[in-house]
């Protein structure tokens, strides 16, 4: 994790950037070191390039959404349309290859497509309808929810040929298959937000939508793509679990919208708009699936390992708060 | 306008969804052959044919024959009543055995996904043994697999997993057992040609799902009046069972004479929803479910018979599984299993452990268990 860069931001996103969030990140990165070095010392199996591996396998559904999740939040917008949109995805997947008879490919490029139609329709409704982000994606969390389980018929859909349990299961030059996918959209975004018109129009929209507007930025047509881009996501990371797990279930990602969530906001990403970065979202990835996992090792049972990332989230926001009101002199 | 496209999309897809899934079969159900016992009463079900063993191996297990084991038991979810019993079973079988640690910790939610990530900690930490219980037969099965393929044994109960990923199943009663159980109770308590509902967690956990098929071909060929309304599901979730039982008794009215719990959440929530209709009496509760929580409604008269098993009895049986396992005493092909104070067990369809017949709980007997 390189330490934060000053970013060239639009005037009007300085203005509500303080100093101390462009290293909210490196902050974060600091604090993690700190507890992967603790709960390193206290279990020798933790810090093992193994189970470090083994613990991106499993983080990388959530981190795959967290990304576009990352923008839309950044834009002042959410989705929590997200882990229902997993759910049809995954069904659409099992569903078109058992039922219609797709080839495997053809029914992976189907269920991509059905996320990305999802996502569209959130990003349609919100920006020509003006239905809040929150309201319409609460109603398409039930929505697409509902049509995964109408569709299913509560059957699971198992025996898929070999090779496609390789993204899920099997290595590629020594590292978890998905895992790859999972380095290279965070790349991509990252440069995305960092380096293009696009990236700074997030900022600009989550900063000032109406100034975003009357500068001739194109608002809407951003917000329609993110929002697609974040249900086509879902659909990458349905298909992931599916290989992962062998088998295509209706309750697949159930919750996932507050994973992502939790780790975007604590990766430094205001929920207000206008701050954030993929950086910050993927040391914040880092840091709860990695102390799920050290707990875990440690002996910490499951129950109390949920305390703890709830305390470490209301800390995070404490500090960051607290910091945020003495730059602003309150 | 893309709006009506993908509007006219998803619909088009919905339809085709429902549309090739009407059949016959009560929702909820697998899709695995059925065997219903036989109509009469007190017949027992006849014996299986014996199978070979279907269960997988452990690659290059430790020898701890009679040395100290550490297990851990990853149950569907902790927190109820019912695995609260079934690791009280475990903890009882590791004291009268002296040299077994169980540790019990899982998901606070039937999560298969989190289930997962539990069990793979667990090998990553290192363990002699794990004991499970699957939300998902199949989706459990890789990191099963992987378990083995690490040396850990692995046996299930409660609910199984695909056969291969796990040496035995201690499996608490046969599918079809529980099901002529409950479907009698309840043509004997609503009447031979009245209505019934079904609230059950989730219609892909296994366990549930093969209870309802095996129940809707015991129906249809012991008790054929019998009609079945519908199905709903009420995940693991107190409020929301008392909330779907509230919602069958308000829609069908009437018509609905029977509530079948399928989990120990929803029998008593189903009960407690008849309860504050004032329709005790009217309309029947029959389901599977620890007997504190039913002792209530049982004692009201609200409920008639409560169908289960010992679950304490269930974990105590799969820890003594596992000893035998890792002493060697319990190998492929073996025909039964000494299982300390519960005797010896019967092994059953290759690689089960069959506990026992169910156990029907009445007003005369519930006050004699205290779990």
């Amino acid at each position: 994790m390189s330490a934060m860069s000053e970013i060239p931001l639009p005037q009007a996103a300085k203005r509500v950037v303080p100093w101390w969030l462009l290293r909210h990140e490196t902050m974060l990165a600091v604090i993690l070191l700190i507890a992967l070095i603790g709960l390193g010392g206290l279990n020798s199996r933790f810090l093992t390039l193994d189970n470090l591996l083994n613990q991106g396998r499993l983080t990388t559904e959530v981190g795959l959404i967290a990304l576009p999740m990352t923008f839309i939040i950044i834009t002042g917008g959410i989705d929590l349309s997200v882990g229902s949109i997993v759910g049809l995805c995954a069904i659409l997947l099992g569903y078109s290859w058992k039922v219609f008879g797709f080839p495997l490919p053809l029914a992976i490029g189907f269920s991509l497509l059905v996320g990305a139609t999802a996502g569209f329709l959130n990003g349609i409704v919100i920006t020509r309808v003006k239905v809040p982000p929150l309201i319409m994606t609460i109603a398409t969390l039930a929505l697409y929810r509902g049509l995964a389980e109408g569709i299913s018929q509560a059957r699971s859909v198992r025996g898929y040929p070999e090779w496609f349990y390789f993204v899920g299961q099997e290595n590629l030059f020594g590292v978890p298959a998905q895992l790859w996918l999972l380095l290279i959209a965070i790349v991509v975004s990252a440069i995305v937000l960092d380096r293009t018109t696009f990236g700074r129009t997030l900022y600009a929209i989550g900063s000032n939508e109406t100034a975003a507007r009357f500068s001739g930025l194109p608002v809407d047509r951003v917000k329609l793509i993110i929002y697609t881009l974040s249900g086509l996501m879902a659909g990458i990371s349905a298909c992931v679990l599916v290989s992962r797990v062998t088998t295509t279930r209706s309750d697949m990602g159930i919750g996932y919208e507050l994973d992502v969530i939790a780790a975007v906001v604590l990766g430094g990403t205001s929920i207000f708009g206008g701050v954030g970065t993929i950086w910050g979202t993927v040391v914040g990835l880092a840091m709860i699936q990695l102390l799920k996992n050290g707990l875990a090792l440690t002996g910490v049972k499951g129950d109390a390992t949920i305390v703890v990332i709830g305390t470490v989230l209301i800390l995070s926001t404490l500090v960051a708060g607290s910091l945020q009101r003495r730059r602003e002199g309150v | 306008m893309k709006l009506g496209l993908a509007a006219a999309f998803l619909g088009a897809t919905l339809l085709a969804g429902t549309a090739s899934a009407a059949d016959k079969r009560w929702d909820g159900a697998d899709d695995l052959p059925v065997n219903p016992l036989a109509c009469s009463a007190g017949e027992a079900s006849a014996a299986p044919a014996a199978k070979p063993y279907d269960g997988g191996r452990p690659s290059n297990a430790a020898d701890k024959a009679g040395k100290p084991i550490t297990l851990v038991d990853v149950p569907k979810l902790i927190g109820i009543g019912y695995f609260n019993a079934t690791s009280k079973g475990m903890q009882d079988a590791a004291k009268a055995l002296g040299n077994v640690t169980v540790k019990t910790d899982g998901p606070t939610e039937a999560k298969i996904d989190e289930q997962i990530k539990f069990i793979d900690n667990y090998i990553t930490s290192g363990v002699d043994g794990i004991l499970f219980a699957a939300n998902d037969p199949v989706a459990i099965a890789p990191v099963l697999k992987k378990a083995l393929s690490k040396g850990i044994h692995v046996v299930g109960y409660d609910a199984n997993s695909s056969p291969d990923a796990r040496e035995w199943f201690v499996n608490q009663a046969e599918f079809n057992g529980i099901a002529k159980s409950m479907i009698d109770s309840m043509a004997k308590e609503a009447g031979e040609d009245k209505s019934f509902a079904i609230v059950t967690s989730t219609f892909t956990t296994p366990n549930q799902a093969r209870w309802i098929a095996e129940m809707w071909a015991y129906a249809q060929k012991c008790h054929p009046k019998l009609t079945w309304l519908e199905t709903v599901e009420a995940q693991e979730d107190n409020n929301l069972s008392f909330n779907q039982a509230t919602t069958l008794i308000n829609k069908h009215g009437d018509k609905l004479a029977g509530l079948f719990g399928m989990t120990s959440v929803a029998t008593p929530a189903s009960a407690e929803a008849v309860t504050k209709a004032k329709l005790c009496g009217k309309v029947a509760v029959v389901g599977l479910a620890t007997p504190n929580a039913m002792k209530p409604y049982v004692n009201a008269d609200c409920v008639k018979s409560v169908v289960l098993w010992n679950p304490v009895d269930l974990g105590y049986a799969a820890t003594y599984v596992m000893r035998a396992v890792v002493d060697g005493s319990l190998k492929p092909g073996a025909s039964s299993v000494d299982a300390g104070k519960l005797g010896k067990l019967n092994v059953v369809n290759g690689s089960e452990i069959l506990l026992g017949a169910p156990f029907i709980f009445t007003k005369q007997n519930i006050k004699d268990f205290d779990f």
